[in-house]
């Protein structure tokens, strides 16, 4: 049998991008299953509007839960390649070519992830300063909710640019 | 620079941007970002923010997760396995009868989910190898299998009816309720083009031999009952929101426990089951829902410049187009769209052009929805992109070649576009349902 050595990339990329990938596997593995606390708190909605008092929280809850769970599972969703891409010419592309595509265009993706992170923390310094709640009868404070969001945003960048070395790596035919 | 100018020159760099394989989210997302920055420089950068609190607070997207969660509970526990033979023995005597009973399958199966990816899954897994065993035609039988899956955005629930009701403000239970007869008119000129082509050409589809057939009246009807499985969920979800007890989140929450309830109660809940359910679920709502994120925020840069006033000053003023005139290209373009564009991204971006130009042309909202979906629809069966074509090509035996894959939709397409024109000249089609249920 043939060994092939493969050229590794430095060790600090490494270190770094399976650090960032444990934590966000470890943070979208939970986050999976804040589908059941949704499923729960619409279920003690519906209870509670047909036989006694409407809750005043659910729908507000609710809505609080989705987007952490779709902010906090983005990082695992692009680790497990689940975002779409249109793949005219993308699908016909070698590895090595995708990568170059990639690494290029990644810097787009981290634009958009920057200026999100950027009003995300004008939005919350914001509402911890003047202690800002939601218009509606059951007042929430909007800060926990806004400073998850951020810290998600912040989780996702970091998701990308491991992305991005990994597919230096691919082009340089490096092991990460 | 023009409004007109800067609009176009946000599609033109969003089309180049999504050829180069990025991400959809991040090409819409950096596209609207950026357009904004440089049109309100600082006062811009708040807009990708200030979209998600707006998507936090669309109340109805919360049905997103639940359907899909359905959706991945029905086809990964193979509980649909029992309705497929409940086909099998009721309809393999006939020319191509396994391929309408596909039909049926999918039917059934759209009315428990809100997407066409538990419809493919389901069709692939189950029926696609028994109808091959059987000598069906692999052409034909691909065709089936992608025409029948989509009627899973038609049929209610439908997870893309939902984001029409987003964008348009109209009310999700009447657009789903227009849904179900152009749906079930859809799946009866499905059948008819099958038989007919069995009947001239019976070695498309032969008849299975009698032995296959000779299953005692008592099992037949025992799998008569499993017929009931779809029914007990689509009434459980259905009722309490027709009724006005819950609202759609809360009836889809309901949904999704009784599909998991099912599975358990067939005992084919096992833990892999369980976890795949779980993992897709959360990858295909991120998916969606980063999409959308970026394309409010798209959106909203758009609305600022004014540039749907201007268009539709164009159309109207300096071309005097008719109404319908306008409408028939507009559909036609979002045929042609649809082949390149994904459904989500399709809706997100062009939708807030289109819709407000409907509305102000006098047409009804709820019934263009129809249209919209079923362009959708044939959207999703027609090169180079479309999604109902790459599970195809993910799931299907290696038998069946890509070429077979897009030469077996162009039939079924061409039925689409007939129902499609057929719906948008009798508006009634779609109109009737709700009308009756919500006139009184």
């Amino acid at each position: 049998m043939m060994e092939i050595k493969f050229k590794k990339m430095p060790r600090i990329i490494r270190s770094y991008v399976r650090l960032v990938d444990v934590v966000n596997y470890r943070v979208g593995r939970v986050t999976m299953y804040m589908l059941f606390v949704l499923i729960g708190i619409l279920l003690y909605s519906s209870i509670s509007k047909v036989f006694f008092h409407p809750a005043l929280w659910t729908l507000e809850m609710a809505q609080f839960v989705m987007t952490a769970y779709f902010f906090l599972g983005g990082p695992y969703s692009m680790q497990m390649g689940s975002d779409v891409r249109m793949d005219l010419f993308y699908g016909d592309w070698t590895p090595h070519t995708r990568a170059w595509a990639d690494a290029f265009t990644a810097m787009f993706l981290m634009f958009y992830l920057g200026v999100l992170l950027f009003g995300g923390i004008g939005s919350l310094s914001y509402s911890l300063q003047y202690g800002e709640t939601n218009p509606t009868t059951w007042r929430p404070y909007t800060w926990p909710i806004k400073s998850v969001m951020c810290l998600a945003v912040v989780l996702m960048f970091f998701q990308a640019s491991s992305e991005f070395c990994k597919d230096i790596a691919r082009i340089q035919d490096k092991e990460i | 620079m023009s409004y007109e100018m800067i609009a176009l020159l946000m599609f033109s760099s969003l089309m180049l941007l999504l050829f180069t394989g990025q991400r959809v989210f991040a090409a819409i997302g950096f596209v609207g970002t950026a357009a904004a920055m440089l049109l309100w420089g600082v006062g811009g950068v708040d807009i990708g923010f200030s979209s998600a609190m707006k998507l936090m607070k669309w109340y109805p997207l919360l049905t997103l997760p639940m359907f899909v969660f359905m959706g991945y509970v029905l086809s990964e526990s193979r509980i649909a396995d029992d309705l497929y033979k409940m086909f099998h023995v009721w309809f393999g005597g006939l020319n191509g009868g396994l391929a309408i009973g596909t039909i049926g399958l999918m039917v059934l199966i759209s009315a428990m989910n809100g997407l066409s990816v538990a419809g493919m899954a389901i069709g692939a897994t189950i029926a696609l190898p028994e109808l091959l065993r059987r000598g069906y035609d692999k052409r034909m039988v691909s065709g089936v299998i992608q025409a029948g899956s989509s009627l899973g955005i038609l049929v209610p629930p439908s997870v893309v009816l939902v984001l029409y009701a987003m964008i348009a403000r109209q009310p999700v239970g009447q657009l789903w309720l227009a849904g179900v007869i152009p749906g079930l008119m859809m799946a009866a000129m499905f059948i008819i083009y099958i038989a007919i082509r069995c009947k001239l050409n019976p070695s498309l589809g032969p008849a299975l031999p009698f032995e296959e057939r000779d299953v005692p009246m008592a099992e037949k009807l025992r799998l008569l009952g499993a017929g009931l499985l779809p029914i007990i969920i689509f009434v459980t979800m259905m009722v309490p929101f027709v009724k006005g007890w819950t609202s759609l989140v809360e009836s889809s929450a309901i949904g999704a426990l009784t599909a998991l309830v099912a599975a358990l109660a067939r005992r084919r809940m096992t833990w892999t089951v369980f976890e795949t359910s779980v993992r897709q679920t959360l990858g295909i709502s991120c998916m969606f829902m980063w999409i959308i994120l970026a394309a409010l925020c798209f959106g909203a840069v758009f609305d600022g410049l004014g540039a749907v006033k201007s268009i539709e000053g164009l159309f109207i003023g300096k071309m005097g187009l008719s109404p319908w005139t306008i409408l028939i290209l507009m559909q036609l373009s979002y045929l042609i769209l649809g082949t390149f564009l994904d459904d989500t991204a399709m809706l997100v971006i062009v939708a807030p052009l289109y819709v407000p130009l409907v509305g102000s042309l006098g047409f009804d909202l709820i019934w263009y929805g129809i249209l919209y979906t079923i362009t959708c629809q044939i959207a999703y069966m027609t090169p180079p992109f479309g999604y109902n074509l790459f599970l195809m090509r993910a799931m299907a035996p290696p038998e069946i070649t890509i070429h077979d894959i897009y030469a077996s939709i162009w039939p079924f397409v061409g039925v689409m576009v007939l129902s499609l024109v057929v719906v948008m000249a009798f508006p009634q089609i779609a109109l009737w349902l709700p009308n009756f249920v919500y006139g009184n």
